[in-house]
């Protein structure tokens, strides 16, 4: 049998007190868990609030005329006031590997009524076929059913439906400035309400089919405020946008193509914060652990001290006492991590197909503007698994270099004296 | 001539406790040439141990100088001792000191892994003295699978196994049986019968002190006798 290399030397030594080897790697594992979990749960509220905060409303991209916002004139349509074949633009972005649906939108600032109450809002022309492609908002349908194409109907928020004491069926009178320097105004029946779980949307917009709100409006079925489009994911949404901004070049129409990092910027800086904090966690988390694992192995090489001093006067250099511990300290890293890896991803896996669903206790949440839904739904972060396993590594490594110092430094006849 | 294998030159050795100096070896002066099988005997507190750490590199003289197979120590660094212990001396403790997690065989090649020899070499090296020894058929076997015994001759292949010019052993009978330690002391007797290896013993062990040819008593840190005599042969 060949001699043992240093590295072999370190991985027997975990040998001889299982049990306080297994609590050590436990110690490191349970660091290597509750950073992943930390972030996947981190992760899972960002993807929730992203994904809510574009896929409720805004979509993932929007095209405008490059006029449009941050006003938001009502005269401001794709091509101006001429208005422009928007369905092509339509036809050209959806042939974008990463777009999914593509759907037309039309806005106007108006005031709704009904008895003796009035209420200000924001009227939305909507594509009945496209929108639910588009956005969850019709999705959000509480009671009542969606408006027919074309017909004088529309869907109001629950939170507006309270404040104008409306119900399903009741009819509202919409004013609202048109186009065409005029007043538009029209009785509209309810016939359906949603709820999304944020008030300010529940109380402020009303969903109304697109052709009747450009009637209402004095607009030309060719003028269209917005299209709006839904990606496959919202990561892929900033380089979709400028392979659009190329692509829709040829269609010699003026056109502001911004994806959901530049119409919500918060969101963005959001992400981007809690990417940074990933990082913060991993160093507390570790830190914590580092103590625990140098003070473990602190006591194992001083059991041993006789052991490496007797290595030193047999003529070993402290270089390679040093070089047995820290292998020992890794061989423990990556038994650890293995430990810490099974125990990790079948819950991570468990958490992230059945999330705890924590609304019985908090109802929906929001935040920056997105609802977010109290779910323990932890994502998979492969970066971050990968970079907290080489902090577990290094965890053990840099655990191992202080005990390691001692035991290479030791004086061997001290140690040695009276044996 | 060539060197001798040891050699000690007024070597003091004083330790301070407190406030209080404690002179363990005041001037021992020694000289041991090639193949010797000296005996180092004296009561607990003599100094003995302290002469044998001294000797081994394992601490420095306060005064005085030491040569071991003709290096002077007392100039070397911590360096060139590691290095010096490695190619020149061997140790044999008195609680075996084997390391657990290494079989009988990697324990016994240590030194020579040390050394950087192949394993080749190694093995062959120390499987001709586990053969030698009385324990071929052990050599897998961890240090707690075997006897004290057994043990301490593993201890003993392990110091001779790099031919150093001198073998120091501390004590080497103390956690033996009668029986345990007379095979060990016959084993050592053949190695340096056999293959010229110099040892140096301290003990206060009678069984050993009589197979000595070489017997100094050290009382109060000083040579207080050296004598030459004929060995008692095992019974």
């Amino acid at each position: 049998m060949a001699l043992p290399s240093w590295w072999l030397i370190g991985w027997r030594n975990l040998g001889r007190n299982p049990r306080r080897t297994f609590i050590t790697a436990l110690g490191l594992a349970a660091g290597y868990f509750a950073v992943i979990f930390m972030v996947g749960f981190a992760d899972g509220l960002k993807v929730e609030m992203i994904d809510n905060g574009t896929g409720l409303m805004t979509g993932q991209i929007q095209i405008h005329s490059p006029r449009y916002r941050p006003d938001r004139s009502l005269y401001e349509t794709i091509g101006g006031r001429a208005g422009a074949d928007f369905e092509a633009v339509i036809r050209t972005v959806v042939r974008d590997p990463a777009v999914v649906a593509a759907a037309p939108r039309v806005y106007g600032a108006g005031l709704l009524s009904s008895g003796q109450s009035t209420r200000g809002g924001m009227l939305m022309g909507i594509d009945l076929d496209r929108e639910p492609r588009v956005s969850r908002l019709m999705n959000s349908l509480w009671q009542g059913r969606a408006p027919a194409p074309a017909a004088k109907e529309l869907m109001i928020g629950t939170e507006m439906a309270r404040r104008l004491e409306l119900q399903v069926g009741d009819e509202v009178i919409l004013v609202a400035p048109a186009a065409d320097g005029s007043m538009g105004n029209d009785i509209f029946r309810v016939c359906g309400l949603y709820r999304t779980g944020m008030a300010d949307l529940d109380g402020a917009f009303a969903l109304i089919p697109i052709r009747s709100l450009q009637r209402l409006l004095a607009l030309d079925p060719e003028r269209v405020h917005e299209i709006a489009l839904s990606t496959a994911d919202p990561w892929l949404a900033p380089e979709a946008g400028l392979r659009l901004v190329g692509g829709l070049a040829p269609l010699g129409v003026e056109l502001e193509v911004l994806d959901w990092t530049g119409l919500r910027p918060e969101m963005l800086e959001y992400a981007l914060l809690m990417d940074s904090w990933y990082s913060i966690v991993v160093l507390i988390v570790f830190s914590i652990v580092l103590f625990g694992v140098a003070n473990t192995m602190l006591m194992s090489t001083y059991e041993r001290r006789r052991e490496f001093s007797v290595m030193l006067a047999l003529g070993a250099r402290p270089h390679q006492i040093l070089l047995t511990v820290v292998s020992e300290a890794t061989a423990l890293g990556w038994i650890s991590l293995v430990l810490g890896v099974a125990v990790t991803f079948p819950l991570i896996a468990w958490w992230h197909h059945s999330p705890i669903d924590m609304s019985w206790i908090y109802g929906d949440l929001t935040m920056l503007g997105a609802l977010i839904r109290p779910v323990l739904r932890v994502e998979y972060n492969l970066p971050v698994s990968l970079w907290t396993g080489l902090a577990l590594l290094l965890t053990a490594v840099t655990a191992g270099l202080y005990p390691a110092a001692r035991a290479a430094w030791l004086p061997p006849a001290d140690t040695l004296s009276g044996l | 001539m060539g060197n001798p294998a040891l050699q000690t030159e007024a070597v003091w050795k004083v330790f301070h406790q407190e406030a209080e100096k404690v002179r363990a070896v005041r001037g021992v002066t020694l000289t041991i040439q090639p193949g010797e099988f000296v005996v180092l005997a004296g009561p607990s507190g003599s100094g003995k141990t302290t002469l044998l750490n001294l000797i081994g590199g394992l601490t420095r003289p306060t005064d005085g100088r030491v040569w071991v197979d003709g290096l002077e120590l007392t100039r070397m660094s911590s360096r060139e001792l590691a290095r010096m212990r490695l190619e020149k001396l061997g140790f044999i403790f008195q609680s075996y000191n084997l390391l657990p997690v290494l079989s009988a065989l990697e324990n016994a090649e240590f030194p020579l892994l040390l050394r950087g020899l192949e394993r080749g070499q190694r093995e062959h090296r120390v499987r001709e003295l586990f053969q030698r020894t009385g324990l071929a058929g052990l050599e897998h076997r961890r240090p707690g699978k075997l006897s004290g015994g057994q043990q301490q001759r593993v201890a003993v292949i392990r110091a001779v196994v790099g031919e150093p010019a001198l073998v120091l052993a501390d004590e080497p009978t103390a956690n033996l049986d009668s029986a345990a330690s007379d095979i060990l002391l016959t084993v050592m007797e053949e190695l340096n019968r056999d293959l010229g290896t110099t040892f140096l013993f301290a003990t206060h062990d009678s069984r050993l002190m009589e197979r000595s040819r070489r017997l100094i008593h050290l009382v109060d840190g000083q040579i207080a006798s050296d004598q030459w005599q004929e060995p008692r042969r095992e019974s």
